[in-house]
């Protein structure tokens, strides 16, 4: 949580912020039938689906408008004016660029990409080893020079993939070959391994810390994920080339 | 005779659920992976609760409130091997504990200190299964009279008490993150006339909110990135003698352990309001009556029993009002609130009739994992305490990974994470900026309960809000509510603290 007195300059923008949220529910409520028919069902003020959403977005304005008094109340203005001056300036560069910050872009990313554009479209248990081995060399070597580098090679990876994903390659590869996609990302997790491992060789340490990634971000899926997918038959948000691996083991088609 | 009926249907629970050797590997699994995620700092009951939830799919609602009951209670009792070891709360409930339980280990009694957390957290859970199975009926009785008035503003009166107690910084953004929740809620189609709020044309919205998900983000995702960013290292981890079950302890205060048990629960019983909250006003309490208050702080063992029979004391108490309100009591209640439904069971003044001797279940179950808690405690600890060692980088990026497999496991559908990871990424913002998430939660669970009970509320008074005030138990929650707002209004405030300092110099005099 930050300082009380930065709080309070955080407050008069997340109070503008929460009022004009609530503006905009106030907006979007009004628009639901108040009086007309719906469904067949003529409205009455009390009845009407808008009755809450319409009090919540009121309160939460009010509320958010209080916020920022409070703030502005406590800081002073002369003391905000400041607050935004520094915000237009270089220091806000400086402040995005933090190490702090850095590390929640790094988390960031790796959650984001994993959601919204790995788990859809490559088989999950590459995308669950790419995930953990990613986090995990990113922050368990604690340093932060080098987590900015593994982001950069794996924003590079995830960049390509969108590019990939937007011509439409995974059409046209998956037609050659079923699980084209999935080899891509086994491409992709190879080269980041030998990535990292080009800057822990040389480091006993690192080295170590490097092996014991590799093998939770192996170990980890192969046990969470067979017991979702084979014992509460959850089945996995992309099934590709690992899964088809496995449910031939599992299922002992060889015999 | 009703009283010995339902004695007697307590034990035959309590006999079944023991007979059963899969019930067993379950409690004891889920007591041990209860203790190991209060243990690790960084991981919470609530998490645990939130991603067992998905596990106890394929399971009997039976089993699985084996399951999620003791994975809360060990959850609870694990945080204080944390507080006492290496002077880190393993969860809020336990942060009171290391003020004293630290120093205790630093004179080598950590071995005493563990024991004693460990049979004062069984004793706490044990007190507050009696209060489930005695209040219940009385509760159940009055509840049975409410109309959807008194439900309406019991929801409400529930998002703003947890706004007012749980709020870090100012209680403005308590209720702001109450209604927040209770925004969040009304996306989808309203329950009274199939009406598409806030969905935006996407189908998947029409359903609303899925709760679970929400809960495992707004919990889960932050407590990630908390701990990695600011990169929470784990200090020495002090030696562990011999565990002592410290009975005579106990014996001797046994006036502070009814006294810490009785606050545990009735801070439970408060909808939204967690075991640390509990924990700190049973060490207040502990620390103004003592006769030697300068003693707390450096190693004094009444504190840690205050605390720790107080913390767990709440488990029971935050499911008085879930069972028969539908109102959770703590975070993790509301995350038990999600698997009760998942599994078809609506808590509210109705379970008795639905499910007849579901509460006595749960009083069983509650002392089932109290005991397994305790026999985990007093032979496991030594093993146990080994997870301290592992570094939050490797285990984060796990939960990380659980988190998303169980949101996306509960309805099969992946729309759930595009739902959970926003939710968890804002509700990290919010809690920087010092806003609190359990009423964020509390919103989102009983929003629709508010909206569909203040419509049809109005639609029987035909618009007329008087009844609010012509019912008794109305007009008292109104009140309450109104006060809650009044005092924190500068002069209203003033004019209170005035009126209490007189009381107080009268006193003196």
């Amino acid at each position: 949580m930050l300082e009380k007195e930065k709080m309070r300059k955080a407050d008069v923008f997340s109070g503008a912020v929460i009022s004009l949220f609530g503006l905009w529910i106030v907006s979007q409520a009004v628009k639901m039938p108040m009086k007309d028919s719906w469904g067949g069902v003529m409205n009455v003020w009390y009845v009407s689906p808008a009755l809450l959403p319409l009090s919540i977005g009121i309160i939460i304005a009010l509320l958010g408008l209080m916020l920022c008094r409070i703030g502005l109340k406590t800081v002073g203005l002369a003391e905000f004016k400041n607050t935004v001056r520094w915000l237009l300036s270089r220091h806000l560069v400086w402040f995005l660029t933090l190490d702090t910050t850095a590390r929640f872009y790094a988390m960031a990313v790796l959650f984001l990409t994993l959601v919204f554009l790995n788990l859809p479209r490559i088989d999950f248990f590459l995308d669950a080893v790419l995930f953990l081995f990613a986090f995990i060399t990113m922050f368990h070597f604690y340093d932060d020079a080098l987590m900015k580098k593994f982001l950069l090679f794996y924003l590079a990876g995830e960049a390509f993939f969108i590019l990939y994903f937007a011509v439409g390659l995974d059409t046209l590869l998956n037609g050659i070959h079923p699980f084209a996609t999935d080899l891509v990302a086994l491409c992709f997790l190879a080269g980041y391994a030998l990535y990292v491992w080009t800057f822990v060789r040389r480091n006993t340490d690192l080295r170590k810390r490097y092996r014991l990634a590799l093998v939770v971000s192996l170990l980890a899926p192969f046990i969470i994920g067979p017991i979702f997918k084979y014992f509460l038959l959850v089945p996995m948000p992309k099934e590709g080339l690992v899964v088809a691996v496995l449910d031939y083991f599992w299922y002992l088609e060889f015999l | 005779m009703v009283v010995l009926a339902q004695i007697s249907t307590y034990f035959q629970l309590l006999v079944q659920t023991v007979s059963d050797p899969v019930n067993i590997a379950i409690l004891f699994g889920s007591v041990l992976l209860g203790i190991m995620f209060g243990a690790l700092p960084g991981l919470t009951s609530t998490l645990g609760v939130a991603l067992l939830t998905a596990v106890t799919y394929g399971m009997s609602a039976e089993s699985a409130m084996v399951c999620l009951l003791a994975i809360y209670v060990g959850g609870t009792y694990g945080g204080s091997y944390a507080s006492i070891l290496i002077n880190i709360p393993g969860t809020a409930a336990s942060a009171a504990t290391a003020l004293d339980g630290y120093p205790l280990a630093l004179k080598g009694e950590a071995g005493r200190t563990i024991g004693l957390s460990t049979t004062a957290s069984a004793i706490g859970t044990i007190v507050s299964m009696l209060f489930l199975v005695t209040i219940s009926p009385i509760i159940l009785h009055f509840a049975l009279q409410f109309t959807s008035f008194e439900f309406f503003l019991l929801a409400f009166f529930g998002i703003m008490i947890s706004g007012t107690l749980t709020t870090p910084d100012l209680v403005i953004k308590g209720w702001i993150s109450g209604f927040l929740g209770l925004f969040l809620a009304c996306v989808g189609r309203d329950r009274l006339q199939f009406f598409p709020r806030f969905t935006f044309g996407i189908p998947e919205l029409d359903s609303g909110v899925e709760v679970v998900p929400v809960l495992i983000g707004a919990f889960g995702i932050p407590q990630i990135i908390q701990v990695l960013k600011d990169r929470l290292q784990v200090g020495d981890v002090q030696k562990l003698q011999r565990i002592i079950p410290e009975f005579k302890t106990i014996v001797r205060n046994l006036p502070k352990v009814i006294r810490s048990a009785l606050i545990g629960v009735g801070v439970g019983c408060v909808p939204g309001i967690g075991e640390d909250i509990a924990a700190w006003v049973s060490y207040g309490a502990a620390k103004n009556t003592s006769k030697h208050p300068e003693n707390f702080g450096k190693g004094e063992i009444t504190a840690v029993l205050s605390t720790e029979v107080a913390n767990n004391a709440c488990v029971g108490g935050a499911i008085i009002p879930l069972l028969n309100l539908g109102i959770p009591g703590s975070p993790p209640a509301a995350m038990l609130l999600g698997a009760l439904m998942l599994h078809g069971v609506t808590p509210g003044p109705m379970i008795t009739f639905e499910h007849p001797t579901f509460i006595i279940e749960c009083a069983a179950i509650l002392l089932l994992a109290s005991m397994a808690m305790w026999v985990t405690g007093m032979t496991l600890a030594k093993q146990v305490v080994k997870v301290l060692r592992i570094p939050a980088p490797i285990f984060m990026p796990i939960v990380g990974m659980l988190c998303i497999i169980g949101s996306y496991s509960l309805g099969i559908n992946i729309w759930n994470l595009y739902l959970m990871l926003p939710v968890g990424i804002i509700s990290y913002f919010l809690t920087e900026m010092g806003y609190p998430i359990a009423p964020l939660v509390i919103g989102v669970i009983l929003g629709p309960m508010a909206d569909e009970n203040l419509r049809r509320a109005l639609m029987v008074s035909q618009g007329s809000f008087l009844p609010m005030l012509t019912r008794p138990v109305s007009l008292a929650l109104v009140l309450i509510i109104v006060w809650m707002v009044l005092v924190q209004i500068p002069l209203v405030k003033n004019l209170k603290n005035r009126a209490v300092g007189k009381v107080f110099r009268k006193r003196a005099k």
